[in-house]
């Protein structure tokens, strides 16, 4: 396909499950050849946080989803980051949020930048797919 | 069952979504243009992925053999102007004017790779690679003087294959149009 698909992503909630969604959809989306954006925002911040692989659970009562995904050898969150990463998606930590929240950058894995919903918005308007977590 | 011929392996065995195809992307990124990939996985859910990736990336899907819980998908990288087929040699018949003539008993040449022709040719197809066909000019010359029909997948290795063989003498060369990709009479797979 010549004409480049663009897809646009929001997370906004935190925990192991958000994360799958987000990065599986979008380290799919870049292997077909799409331009892919996530708009971290609000407790989807904690998926682009150093300490994401302690802070990330499924909580409590939950932990057979563990397993599962033991079992069906899904890759790790750091490992789709790393793919997400290389495949060229474009990490957005909303920075509002951050200013709510106390956070820097510094306390994001490298790659991610920093901006406003105008930021995602220039992005998302041009999108043909937008999803949100 | 003849064995396929391929440029290259890749192990995807035990590998959930979204990897499979994430190791494909990058395996296609390193080959050439025109060669064929193997991807040897197990997540069932390849099946229905590898053909979606390749359509939406334009790289040309083959076919899955499935071996117990084995997945081997077979992709071939494409070329840049196959999107679009540039056609020059003169002699076009369509789909459909081929569907007529296979009746009467024509000679039909398939010019594509061997693992493209192994999982869905029309059947009588004489499987004759471009890139062998030079080399076995010599074995079709007795054909020159019938009509002569080539196909491919999008018409334009076969638009060099009619003009090789018409260089060569050949008298009554025409190429299908567009070819494999629209074919939609019966075909028959030798794997």
């Amino acid at each position: 396909m010549s004409n480049q698909r663009r897809v646009a992503i929001i997370a906004s909630q935190g925990g192991l499950d958000t994360a799958y969604k987000v990065l599986n959809i979008a380290t799919a989306a870049a292997a077909m050849d799409a331009e892919v954006a996530i708009f971290f925002t609000f407790e989807g911040l904690s998926i682009i946080r150093k300490d994401a692989a302690a802070a990330l659970t499924m909580g409590p009562g939950q932990e057979h989803w563990m397993e599962g995904f033991k079992r069906a050898n899904v890759p790790a969150i750091a490992e789709l980051l790393e793919v997400a990463k290389a495949s060229g998606v474009k990490l957005i930590g909303c920075q509002m949020t951050m200013d709510v929240m106390g956070l820097t950058v510094d306390d994001f894995i490298d790659g991610v930048e920093v901006g406003g919903a105008a930021t995602f918005l220039d992005f998302a308007y041009d999108a043909d797919v937008t999803v949100t977590f | 069952m003849s064995p396929i011929r391929v440029n290259r392996t890749i192990d995807c065995q035990g590998l959930s979504c979204p990897m499979p195809i994430v190791r494909t992307k990058k395996a296609i990124y390193e080959m050439a243009a025109g060669q064929v990939l193997e991807v040897l996985a197990t997540d069932p859910g390849s099946v229905a992925d590898m053909k979606s990736w390749a359509h939406r990336t334009g790289h040309q899907f083959l076919g899955t053999l499935t071996e117990g819980k084995l997945f081997r998908h077979f992709i071939r990288k494409s070329r840049p102007e196959e999107t679009r087929a540039e056609q020059r040699f003169p002699h076009v018949v369509t789909n459909e004017e081929l569907a007529r003539k296979l009746a009467d008993g024509v000679v039909l040449l398939d010019v594509r790779e061997p693992a493209e022709y192994a999982f869905a040719h029309i059947p009588g197809a004489i499987s004759v690679p471009l890139g062998e066909l030079e080399a076995r000019a010599v074995e079709l010359e007795v054909l020159a003087d019938r009509p002569v029909y080539v196909i491919c997948r999008t018409g334009s290795r076969s638009d060099t294959a009619c003009q090789m063989l018409a260089d060569r003498g050949f008298k009554q060369v025409y190429n299908v149009v567009p070819g494999m990709c629209d074919w939609q009479g019966p075909t028959e797979r030798t794997v």
